[in-house]
């Protein structure tokens, strides 16, 4: 690796450090201002997110499912579609993985841990081929329809462990009959859970390492091969590629499949490594914020990995931020959308550190590109 | 070829709605409404959910249009209608000791003024700072939501909301009067704006440039209109009635704020808007058929008609929404122009 | 130049943020410790040695509703022993309920010994957590204990016989024969208990009572949190000759009750009736409507489940049932007819004395 390709880089990775920073400073006064102590707070969320064994394993837990709705929303941007429908296809992952897990005791755990997982994947490719067809055959725009899906796709959920009996309703299919009223899944078998890395009280699972290999693999898939290329021209310019001759459509549709599968993925994962079942207060959340973790990847796979890193650790030292200064964890939330304007407007924070434009940088990458086609 | 299909279109809307109109007279008036069923589909409270849901979606779908006829795409209506929900709360608890019309009037100013605000910001970061339209309408849906998440005094109570005023005369007609003319003053000033708006855009000179920067910026520009002049001042316009939207659930709907109250309705008017190829009043008509399928739904749970899982009943406005955009009227056509930065001649930074 | 677009920018974000809050700053917290965000209290050195936590269920420690209840609970305890808030007690607000584990975590990694979770949802963690520390003491309101577990009660409440009460006080002021209630979800069991107890309480005043009622459609996250459903859907009732309406989940309920409260005939035709605390106290704008609630008492029962253990260390395991009942009528006290108190202390006296059972089965 020689110097220019090092100062490359920097100069990458220059504005988003400064966005985080400055993110941080804007943070601090709006605190200030309203009578918080941001010294405190972000002491506390210094030492809830990477201050100590246990912070580092909440941080890696919190990252895990990020990385892969972030890679999801990542790789849709790729093809110039806006994959809001992480959360759903999140969702439709986790029952999936659930229904997989709580049925065939017995499977040897080589089997049954990957068949669960694969189901997982499953669910979210069915939930992201939805909209990728719906937008190919009658042009509905995948913005509206995948957020429909998200609010399809918690209800379906919430029947399928749905406790009905107190009512005299059927109960829905994946509920612990031994629950009584409550509405949730039995756990899964332990051969169809993932192994700890670091058990109690750490708790973190292999899942941070398939999300880490797949983030690879994605990289691969996104810059090294055929598809990837195909995707990436499809998103920079629908009217070229079909010029030459691909076959537009069908990227489209394969795209948001591999969209899905990834935050299915991430469903599946985190039953199987973390909650070992199915209820329904356990929401998508993480689908939404893959939004915020690839925009602030600037949609590259291994900026996605970083950009999850932050947000993970953001999220573990927020409930340590406010159990130490008792500042609401809200302020998180107001952080990362200032980083996010920021990453997002290089300019504003080359006027504020005064940092001239390198020449042979393009700006903004443009990930959307209406709602047309 | 379009024109026509989309004539074609609008005789079965309406012809939809006329059939719709006679039932729910006859069903409110004759014995007709002694059957649960088409009580559920027609009963008066079935109409009423109808208005009082789609309020918020019409205004969102109105902030849509002014953005995206000229150019800009907003995904951040839900962000805007958060900001404008908050400050009308804000407003109203800190005046609750004013008299109550004056109060309420100043919490429907204070959603007016932070939803020109967040429309301010939206214009700032994808106009000045050239920030991806959805990058900075996600942005201020995060800001908006944790914002007012962290400034939320739990314990502050708004006291009083906006009641129904009747219009002399037609509230006495049979039904249409319950319905459409006892309401409270936003849903008549909504139901005005749509007029407005219509007209503003189709029949002044600030509409055809608006729509001109939305869809041939380069010649708007060429035939001296400032582009990022008429996308700035339409998208604080939007921003208002974003604004406005919130503004009704805190002081016309509900009495109070909460938390997410806006609760995807932002990502509602979106659909609506698409639905409604852009138009204000074919926006509207899509907000109603959305605020209609929810209310169909809470009328079907409330009467226990069915026997399906009340899971599967309560997708039923959503599904809609899919079947909607996906081509139930024909592909529609956004503005050309939009979510493209427009940079004048020669001019870089 | 470059400085000053920047000026604007964000000045433009400062000001968005002082709209936002516009007159009053009131930090959005109950109670800042102001200071001293330190390794929690080793110096402190309070009356006794107990410390006590409480983790909310998603949600905010003031949210009106069960949180708040239960924090209350712990504030008066804690203020009776002496305890000073930020060292001898303080809260945790679950963001997410993937996060319950490590917000008991954080609790007893500070040392403390009495710990308050909320809502049934964490009664998994909860009983994992007593099971690891069995030195410390849990509290779970609303969960319910199967196999009682030595250092943790299950705060639970009889839902259904308030709700029964409900519904009989509803039953017997309808004058159209419709009533309607508006919940929270019925994924949550307590809510469950709570309707059924209220329909099987009117059919028991009147059984061709006509009874509307439904959930909240969207999924737990939204059901408790969304009051613009919540007056709809009264509205709606009303619409549909209800002249009683049950508002019963969170801030859910409360937008039903203050569509009633500010619909005609508020207090002579259509009356409301609040659910966990007497909400004559905490939501004044459901005065005109509110004629009672029906009471799950959470934070008297915390209270008396920490003084047990602060006394003599004892540990009540299993479930200890809290108070249930209907709140006093407040000013419709003279307007509620003799014959109908009467019937309902009936009532109660035979739900206390097991002579009269609601029908409910969970």
């Amino acid at each position: 690796m020689n110097s220019s390709s090092l100062r490359r880089i920097g100069q990458t990775l220059l504005i988003p450090i400064l966005a985080v920073f400055s993110a941080l400073v804007v943070g601090a006064i709006i605190m200030w201002i309203f009578g918080d102590n941001p010294i405190a707070a972000y002491r506390g969320l210094f030492e809830g997110a990477v201050g100590s064994a246990r912070a580092w394993s909440t941080t890696i837990r919190k990252m895990t499912p990020l990385i892969l709705t972030g890679l999801s929303v990542a790789v849709a941007f790729k093809a110039g579609l806006f994959n809001i429908g992480a959360s759903g296809q999140f969702i439709m992952g986790t029952v999936c993985s659930v229904a997989v897990g709580i049925n065939f005791e017995g499977l040897p755990a080589f089997i049954h841990l990957p068949l669960a997982l694969l189901a997982g994947i499953a669910g979210g490719m069915a939930w992201g081929f939805i909209p990728g067809a719906l937008k190919v055959f009658t042009g509905a725009h995948e913005v509206i329809v995948t957020i429909m899906l998200n609010y399809v796709a918690s209800l379906f959920a919430s029947w399928t462990v749905y406790a009905g009996g107190t009512q005299g309703q059927t109960p829905g299919p994946l509920w612990d009959t031994t629950a009584g009223p409550i509405s949730e899944t039995a756990d899964v078998f332990i051969s169809a859970r993932l192994p700890w890395i670091f058990a109690e009280p750490y708790r973190v699972h292999w899942g941070v390492v398939i999300a880490l290999v797949v983030a690879l693999i994605m990289w691969w898939v996104i810059f090294k091969t055929t598809l990837g290329f195909e995707t990436r021209t499809v998103g920079a310019n629908n009217k070229a590629a079909r010029y030459a001759g691909m076959n537009v459509n069908w990227v489209i549709i394969l795209t948001m499949m591999i969209a899905g599968g990834l935050a299915g993925l991430a469903g599946g994962i985190e039953t199987l490594g973390l909650n070992h079942k199915f209820a329904p207060e356990f929401t998508g959340g993480v689908g939404f914020d893959g939004i915020t973790v690839a925009l602030l990847g600037q949609t590259n796979p291994i900026g996605v990995v970083l950009s999850a890193f932050l947000l993970g650790a953001l999220d573990a030292g927020g409930a340590r931020m406010q159990f130490d200064s008792g500042v609401s964890a809200d302020i998180i939330q107001v952080i990362q959308a200032l980083v996010l304007a920021f990453v997002a407007a290089p300019t504003i924070i080359r006027q504020i550190y005064r940092i001239r434009k390198p020449s042979d940088q393009v700006e903004s990458t443009v990930f959307s590109s209406g709602w047309g086609r | 070829m379009g024109k026509r299909r989309y004539r074609v279109t609008s005789y079965i809307i309406g012809g939809l709605i006329l059939v719709f109109i006679v039932m729910a007279i006859l069903v409110n008036t004759t014995s007709l409404g002694d059957s649960t069923w088409m009580r559920v589909f027609f009963g008066i409270s079935a109409l009423n959910f109808t208005l009082r849901a789609s309020v918020p979606l019409i205004l969102g779908a109105m902030c849509g249009i002014l953005c995206e006829r000229t150019g800009i795409i907003n995904i951040g209506i839900e962000g805007m209608m958060l900001a404008g929900a908050f400050a009308a709360f804000v407003a109203k608890t800190n005046t609750n000791d004013w008299p109550l019309l004056a109060s309420l009037l100043f919490g429907v100013a204070a959603a007016l003024v932070t939803g020109g605000l967040m429309g301010l910001l939206h214009g700032v970061f994808s106009i000045r700072y050239r920030m991806d339209q959805i990058i900075s309408g996600t942005v201020l849906i995060i800001l908006a939501a944790g914002l007012t998440a962290y400034l939320f005094d739990r314990n502050a109570v708004a006291e009083g909301k906006f009641g129904t005023i009747a219009i002399p005369g037609l509230s006495q007609i049979p039904v249409l009067g319950e319905v459409i003319f006892t309401n409270p003053p936003l849903t008549y000033t909504t139901l005005i704006l749509v007029v407005v708006i219509h007209i503003g855009f189709f029949y002044t000179r600030w509409g055809l440039r608006s729509r001109a920067c939305g869809e041939h910026p380069r010649a708007a520009d060429t035939v001296g209109i400032n582009v990022n002049r008429f996308r700035y001042m339409n998208t604080i316009i939007g921003g208002m009635l974003a604004g406005l939207a919130g503004g009704f659930l805190v002081l016309e709907a509900v009495g109070q704020f909460q938390e997410g109250m806006t609760a995807g309705r932002g990502f509602i008017s979106l659909a609506a808007m698409i639905f409604g190829n852009w138009m204000p009043f074919g926006a509207m008509g899509a907000s109603l058929l959305f605020g209609y399928t929810q209310a169909l739904q809470n009328e079907l749970l409330l009467a226990g008609v069915t026997t399906v899982p009340r899971q599967f009943v309560s997708m039923i406005p959503y599904i809609v929404t899919i079947v909607a955009v996906s081509g139930f009227v024909g592909r529609v056509r956004p503005p050309a122009a939009e979510g493209k930065v427009y940079e004048t001649e020669g001019g870089s930074e | 130049m470059q400085n000053k677009r920047f000026a604007v920018v964000f000045s433009m974000l400062l000001v968005l943020a002082m709209v936002l809050s516009a007159c009053t700053a009131v930090p959005a917290a109950p109670a800042q410790p102001a200071a001293d965000a330190g390794a929690a209290g080793e110096a402190a050195a309070p009356a006794s040695d107990i410390k006590i936590g409480l983790v909310t269920d998603v949600g905010r420690v003031n949210d009106r509703s069960f949180n708040q209840s239960a924090w209350e609970g712990v504030v008066q305890a804690a203020t009776a022993l002496g305890l000073t808030e930020g060292e001898g007690y303080k809260y945790i607000e679950t963001q997410d309920s993937k996060d319950y584990a490590d917000n008991i975590q954080q609790f007893i990694d500070a040392g403390f010994n009495v710990i308050v979770t909320v809502g049934f949802a964490m009664g998994e963690a909860t009983a994992k957590a007593a099971a690891e520390n069995p030195d410390i003491y849990f509290i779970g309101v609303d969960q319910f204990q199967g196999e009682p577990i030595a250092n943790v009660t299950g705060l639970v409440f009889n839902e259904d016989q308030s709700g029964f009460l409900a519904g009989a006080l509803a039953a017997q002021l309808s004058k159209s024969g419709t009533i309607a209630a508006v919940l929270g979800t019925d994924l949550v069991p307590p809510v469950v208990a709570f309707k059924e107890g209220y329909e099987l309480g009117a059919k028991y005043i009147n059984p061709d009572i006509n009874l509307i009622s439904t959930y909240h459609p969207g999924e737990i996250s939204q059901a408790f949190v969304d009051p613009e459903w919540g007056a709809a859907t009264a509205k709606q009732a009303l619409d549909q000759k209800a002249d009683v309406i049950f508002g019963a989940g969170g801030q859910t309920g409360n937008g039903a009750l203050q569509e009633v409260a500010s619909a005609p005939g508020a207090g002579t035709d259509v009356f409301c009736i609040g659910v966990d605390t007497d909400q004559w106290e905490t939501l004044p704008a459901a005065h005109p409507c509110l004629v009672s609630s029906a009471m799950k008492l959470i934070t008297p029962a915390t209270i008396e489940l920490i003084n047990t253990y602060a006394a003599d260390g004892t540990m009540t395991a299993g479930n200890y049932f809290g108070g249930a009942g209907l709140a006093p009528f407040h000013d419709f006290d003279e307007k509620i007819p003799q014959e109908v108190k009467d019937k309902l202390d009936e009532i109660a006296a035979g739900l206390a004395d097991g002579s009269l059972t609601t029908g409910y089965q969970p």
